[in-house]
This record gives structure tokens, C-alpha cells and sequence, in this order.
């Protein structure tokens, strides 16, 4: 199943490729892209990244097991990262992680059982100004309270 | 003061080409590559005192002088876009806002140190400001502003916009490169200095997003006027991020050396709800923390460094009197435990044991030796590892437990 989505995907590699002045530099963004499209990294994906780098397969293991952002199992369809430092829980974000938690009857790195979203309680996103904040598929949400949490829960599909 | 950096933060849609060049930019740039010697640049840039902002205030055109002068290796030009201390929040504005303000300052820079390739890291989780920057160095391609024969120039440029994966670590400038190579985020050993031994073993400077920045508008005015706007040794003006706490939490464009009880009292408007203050870490999460008594003091980085502590990001979180200390550090350490690369082992058993025993405390299970333990802990942290990550971690351990003892102390019983 992956691999035929990786096909897809090659001329795109091809092209990223073309940027970096060595092959292995591009091993982030092969995975980047990858993910991207099939949900999480799979062997078939490390084994992509590998022939297309030239890095060694276990390298590429070493990657994704050690960035906080490349996943071996599915997510949801949404992910949430919830941000769990200073700034936010200085602003309450603790009670609105649990709140979240509570809605959608799972712990941090969970996904709820119709796999529609997925929980991750992340470090410093770096946007304290609107603490407490959370990440919804790439997307800031800030000044969060439990009822903006449930609007935001409620419009996505 | 006339907002400098942030000048176009809050024009509508200044990320877009057509708006940031209303507003003059690549005026600067254009007039320096058609006119301007490189060696003009490292010396306006040195004589404007400017620092670099990303947190160790290193002298940028010092930096650019480490260059080999006789290297036949290409140089590269890396940005540190990888944003990630706690309480830091001020290159994101940058790059949503005004990216084309940075990719001018890339631009002169790489004339300056003779580099025709430019790396950005930009941290994996800033997906809506890396896709602003990208869509803002492909309209700067399309103008041939990047490229080959920039400006009818002889000189040429490509900027590849990198993203990262989520690893605070890979802000330290050699786990970076090791990143960027597609590898984890180890620091290197130094020496070799990037500048001698950097990207794929070549000459390479890496700078922050803030700090080249500032480059198109120390060669518009002159460094003099640079070393005017700042305090003496700190050139310009600084993005300060300021939450917590506050009533007006954001980004303040301030000179170098503003005191902090003005910072907090007089720009950020008070502490929320009138309440008193208790606690401020001056520049993110990694610098000791001041307590009330101790806001007199100018944020540039020699006062702070003169007060105990640094001006490192210029993040500054407020804490006021109902935040309880031993909390704001249990989550300080879940942080660095969180984030330690573990590859020093003073740093990864460290982090990690300084944050359980912070925790039984705060859950009510501390016993009286504890505090001594997490002093020597940090202690043993301290200088003896590959990265400073290590030293950031026992910053916060030192100075809670030291200004704080009494409240860690009350939890123990």
C-alpha cells in the first residue's frame, strides 16, 4: 500500500534532492514529505528515504526515532499538539489539556477510537503570547479556554 | 523610538512582495551588491556592535571573520530559523510578517562572507511561517532577486528553505548542522568552529533570523546609528518576547539596555489583575530566574550577565505572586529532560533524575536531602558537556531553589 504512494512521490523527491548539495541532506524532508502523505512512517518509507539518500536504512531509523514530529503508528485524522510549558501552564493550559482530555476520552498520545484525533503533549511552540495554546494539523490556535477548545473540536470533519 | 525590525508588522499582508517593497525593501540590498565591496559589509557590520539574537550575543561581524581567507571550499550561509526556547516567540514574527526583511538581510550577508548558498532551518512545527517564507523566496527568485546575477551583479545566491522535526536541541548550532546533514541532532565537539569545519565539513556561519535581520538596516543608516540605538557593546534595538503574567503579552521592539521594571510596568501594561510580582525569567527558560527585588536592571547582555543572569533569547515570562515555584520548575525540568539529546550522559541521567525528584516534591513526596541532591546534580551538570544544554538545565535547578528555598522547603515539611 505504501509503496505505490511512494511512486507517486518520486518525481517530487527528485526535485528536493536537487537542492541540497549532498543526498543525505535530505533525509528530513523525504520523511517530511512521506508522512505527510501516508500518515506515519513506515519500513517501506525508511527504506524510500534510504535509496533515495544513500543513507544507510538504520540512519534513517535513528531520525525518525529521535524528532518528536515522525510517528511509526497512524494519528488521527486531526493531531493535536497541546503545548504543556511555562508561558501556558502559568496561563492554566493544565486544565484545559485535562478538559480536552476528558472530551475526547484519551491520554497523551492516544487517538480517539473512530481515529478521527489524536492527542500529543508537546514542548514550547513558541507562540507564549497566546498562551495557552495548542496546534491543530499545523494550524495555531491561542487564548485558549474550554469553550473555545469545544468550538474548535466542533468544526473539524 | 521609531519601530526598526518590527516596522511592518502590522502592515496587512507586508509578506508579500508587493507590499514589503512599497516599503522599500531590497533597496538596501540592491545598492550594496551593485556598488558595495563585501569587505565594506563585515566592516559596517562589526563596527555596529551588532550581537548575535538567537542567545549568545556572540559579535556577528566577529563571527564572519573566523572565515578562512584562503579556503577553496564553497561557504555557506546557515539561518538559525529553528525557534524553540521556552518564552521566545519573536523570530516567528519575523517570518510570518515580514520574511522578506530577513531574505534581504541573507542576501547582503552571503555578499559579505562570499557564500552563494543559503541554508534556513526553520523548526518542523512552524508549518503556516515556513510556508509565508517559502512563498516569499520564490516571489524573491521570480524578481531575480535570488538566484544567478542578482540585481545584473555577478553575484549569485540560492536559499533553501529546510524544515526540522521537533528537537529544541537542534537550535545549538552544530546539532543543527548535523540536522541539516540528516542526521539527529548531536552537537559537535569544538573546535572545529563551523566557521572553519561547518556544513558537509566547509566553512559555514550560522546566524539567527533577528540578527540578519537587522543587517539591511545597519547598511542603510550607518553603524553608527546602530551602536546609538543600543547601550555600550550591545548595538540596536531587540525583539523582546514577553508572556506570562501580563497584561499585554507580545513582542516589544525595544532599545538594547530598556530596564526591565519599564519593560513589564510601563510597555507589557502591569501584571494581569493588578496582582504583585513574584518571579521574571529575562530571557527564556534557560536564565536564572530574578525575583521582584531584582527587575532594576537593563536588558542588554552585559548588566545581565552582571546581574547573575542573561539576556539569552530575550523571552521574557512574568510570574506573579500566586505562581507557585516548585511547579514552575517541575515543568522547567520535564522540559529539559524532555528535550535533552542524550548523548553526554551528565545531561541525559541529569535532566532526567532532576526532574523526578523535582516532581516527588512537588507531589508531596520530597524528603529533606532532596533539595542538597538537585544542587549537586545541577552542579555536576554545569561545564561538563559537549552543549550548553546541560548548563541551561541547572540554571533554572540553581536560582529557584536558591531565591526560593523557603516554598520548595514548605513542600518537603
Amino acid at each position: 500500500m505504501s509503496q505505490q504512494i511512494l511512486e507517486t512521490l518520486n518525481p517530487e523527491a527528485q526535485k528536493i534532492l536537487a537542492k541540497y548539495d549532498e543526498k543525505r541532506a535530505a533525509v528530513l524532508t523525504l520523511l517530511h514529505l512521506a508522512q505527510d502523505k501516508i500518515g506515519h512512517v513506515t519500513p517501506e518509507v525508511e527504506a524510500w528515504v534510504s535509496q533515495w539518500t544513500e543513507v544507510p536504512v538504520v540512519r534513517v531509523r535513528e531520525v525518525v526515532t529521535f524528532y518528536s514530529m515522525y510517528r511509526q503508528k497512524p494519528a488521527g485524522r486531526h493531531h493535536i499538539r497541546f503545548c504543556t510549558t511555562t508561558s501556558c501552564v502559568l496561563l492554566g493550559g493544565e486544565n484545559i489539556l485535562g478538559h480536552l482530555k476528558k472530551k475526547l476520552c484519551i491520554k497523551n498520545g492516544e487517538t480517539t477510537s473512530d481515529g478521527k484525533i489524536s492527542l500529543e503533549e508537546a514542548e514550547c511552540l513558541c507562540a507564549c503570547e497566546a498562551a495557552p495554546m495548542m496546534q491543530v494539523d499545523g494550524k495555531y490556535y491561542g487564548d485558549l479556554d474550554e469553550k473555545k477548545v469545544d468550538q474548535i473540536l466542533a468544526s473539524l470533519k | 523610538m521609531e519601530p526598526i525590525l518590527s516596522r511592518n508588522f502590522n502592515v496587512p499582508d507586508a509578506w508579500r512582495l508587493s507590499v514589503a517593497q512599497s516599503r522599500g525593501a531590497y533597496e538596501t540590498a540592491k545598492k550594496v551588491i551593485s556598488s558595495g565591496k563585501p569587505l565594506d559589509v563585515v566592516a559596517a557590520v562589526t563596527a555596529s556592535n551588532l550581537r548575535g539574537l538567537g542567545g549568545a550575543g556572540f559579535p556577528t561581524g566577529k563571527k564572519w571573520q573566523f572565515l578562512p581567507k584562503d579556503s577553496s571550499k564553497p561557504v555557506y550561509l546557515v539561518i538559525n530559523a529553528d525557534e524553540g526556547e521556552p518564552g521566545t516567540f519573536k523570530d516567528r514574527y519575523i517570518l510570518e510578517r515580514d520574511p522578506h526583511q530577513l531574505i534581504e538581510g541573507i542576501i547582503i550577508s552571503a555578499f559579505a562572507i562570499r557564500s552563494h548558498k543559503a541554508y534556513i532551518y526553520i523548526r518542523g512545527e512552524y508549518v503556516e511561517p515556513f510556508m509565508r517564507l517559502q512563498s516569499a523566496v520564490d516571489e524573491a527568485y521570480a524578481k531575480n532577486y535570488l538566484g544567478k546575477n542578482i540585481f545584473g551583479s555577478s553575484f549569485g545566491l540560492d536559499i533553501v528553505v529546510h524544515r526540522g522535526a521537533g528537537a529544541y536541541i537542534c537550535g545549538e548550532e552544530t546539532a543543527l548542522l548535523n540536522s541539516l546533514e540528516g542526521g539527529k541532532g548531536f552537537p559537535r565537539l569544538k573546535p572545529p568552529f563551523p566557521a572553519i569545519v561547518g556544513l558537509f565539513g566547509c566553512p559555514t556561519i550560522i546566524n539567527n533570523v533577528e540578527t540578519l535581520a537587522c543587517v539591511p538596516h545597519i547598511l542603510k543608516n550607518g553603524p553608527e546609528w546602530f551602536v546609538k540605538l543600543g547601550s555600550p557593546g550591545n548595538g540596536g534595538t531587540r525583539l523582546f518576547s514577553v508572556s506570562g503574567h501580563i497584561k499585554k503579552p507580545g513582542v516589544y521592539e525595544l532599545p538594547m539596555g530598556t530596564p526591565l521594571r519599564e519593560m513589564i510596568y510601563k510597555h507589557a501594561g502591569g501584571i494581569r489583575g493588578d496582582k504583585n510580582l513574584k518571579a521574571v525569567v529575562p530571557g527564556g527558560i534557560s536564565a536564572k530566574i530574578l525575583t521582584a527585588n531584582e527587575i532594576d536592571v537593563n536588558m542588554d547582555y552585559d548588566s545581565l550577565r552582571n546581574a547573575g543572569t542573561m539576556l539569552g533569547s530575550a523571552g521574557v515570562i512574568v510570574m506573579d505572586e500566586t505562581t507557585c515555584m516548585v511547579k514552575a520548575l517541575v515543568y522547567a525540568c520535564k522540559f529539559f529532560a524532555h528535550e535533552s539529546c542524550g548523548q553526554c550522559s551528565p545531561c541525559r541521567e541529569g535532566t532526567g533524575w532532576a526532574y523526578k525528584i523535582v516532581k516527588r516534591i512537588h507531589d508531596g513526596q520530597g524528603a529533606v536531602k532532596d533539595l542538597e541532591t538537585l544542587l549537586t546534580i545541577a552542579k555536576n551538570m554545569e561545564g561538563r558537556t559537549i552543549c550548553v544544554f546541560a548548563d541551561a538545565a541547572a540554571w533554572p535547578i540553581q536560582s529557584y531553589i536558591t531565591k526560593f528555598r523557603s516554598e520548595f522547603e514548605e513542600y518537603i515539611g
